[in-house]
C-alpha cells in the first residue's frame, strides 16, 4: 500500500460516542493543512454525516463493525474516503437530490445526511451496493491553502 | 464530547438550554428532552443553543421535530442565540428560515 505525504488513515468501531473522536481528527488534520475555518466545519460536517450513515443504515446500531476514515491530498484536491463493512445501502440512498427549503407541511426529519455531503464537497462518488460494503469518496478543490501545490 | 441540556419550565415559555455536540450520539437525548417539554409548556418553548460546539443532521432533525410538535400542540417553538456552528448547518440545509430565530432574553 502506497502512502503519500499528509495522508492519515483511521479505523474506529461503529461506535456513535466515537464519532467525536473522528471529527476531532479530522479538524486537526485540516489545521495542519491549513484550511480556512469555514470550509473546515463544513468538512468535519460532511464526513462526520458520511460515518454516521454507516453506523444507522449498514450496521443499523450494531457497535462492532469497522468505519474507515481516509484523508488524502493530491496537488489538486483534499480526498476523504468513508468505507464500512456492513449491509450495502440501496443506489437511491446515495443519489444527489439538490437541497431546497421545504414548505411547512413538508418539513419532515431526516434524510438530510447524504444532501449535505453533496453540497459541501465539489466531486462525490458513492460505491454501495457490493457485499463488501459501502464506500464514499469526496473530493474537495484545494484553493492555495498552505501555499502549497494549488493554482490560485 | 457530551451534550449537557437544562430545562427550564417556571415560566410563559419553557427554555431548554443546550451545550456542548449534538451529534448522532447525544442527539436522542435532546429529542427526549424536547418532546417530553413541548406537551407541558404553557406557550412556548425557547431551545438555547449558544453553548452548542457541533450540530449534525440529526440534530437538526431534532429541532424540526420539535417544531412540528409545538405546531401540533399549539405552542410556539423558537431558536434562542444559536451559536455560529449551529447556523452553519441550519443554512446549509436551507431550513434556517424555517425557525423562528431570537436573540438570547
Amino acid at each position: 500500500m502506497t502512502v503519500r505525504t499528509g495522508d492519515l488513515r483511521l479505523r474506529i468501531s461503529s461506535d456513535p460516542r466515537l464519532l467525536a473522536v473522528a471529527r476531532g481528527v479530522l479538524q486537526t488534520w485540516m489545521e495542519i493543512l491549513g484550511l480556512e475555518v469555514d470550509r473546515r466545519s463544513e468538512v468535519v460536517l460532511a464526513v462526520d454525516e458520511a460515518c454516521a450513515n454507516a453506523i444507522r443504515h449498514a450496521y443499523r446500531g450494531r457497535e462492532d463493525g469497522v468505519v474507515e476514515m481516509v484523508l488524502g491530498l493530491t496537488p489538486e484536491w483534499i480526498e476523504i474516503i468513508v468505507s464500512d463493512e456492513g449491509t450495502p445501502c440501496p443506489e437511491e440512498c446515495s443519489e444527489f437530490k439538490p437541497i431546497e427549503r421545504p414548505e411547512d407541511h413538508e418539513l419532515v426529519p431526516g434524510g438530510l445526511g447524504v444532501k449535505l455531503i453533496h453540497e459541501v464537497f465539489d466531486e462525490v462518488r458513492f460505491c454501495p451496493g457490493t457485499s463488501r460494503g459501502n464506500c464514499v469518496t469526496m473530493r474537495l478543490r484545494r484553493r492555495g491553502e498552505g501555499g502549497n501545490g494549488s493554482e490560485d | 464530547m457530551a451534550v449537557k441540556i437544562d430545562v427550564d419550565a417556571a415560566g410563559e415559555e419553557t427554555l431548554i438550554r443546550v451545550e456542548g455536540d449534538v451529534d448522532l450520539y447525544t442527539s436522542p437525548e435532546l429529542r427526549k428532552a424536547v418532546l417530553k417539554a413541548v406537551p407541558k409548556a404553557v406557550s412556548a418553548v425557547g431551545v438555547d443553543l449558544g453553548g452548542v460546539t457541533y450540530m449534525d443532521s440529526s440534530g437538526v432533525a431534532t429541532l424540526v421535530e420539535g417544531l412540528r410538535s409545538a405546531n401540533e400542540h399549539g405552542k410556539t417553538f423558537a431558536l434562542v442565540a444559536p451559536s455560529s456552528s449551529v447556523m452553519k448547518v441550519l443554512e446549509l440545509a436551507r431550513l434556517d428560515s424555517v425557525f423562528e430565530v431570537r436573540s438570547a432574553s
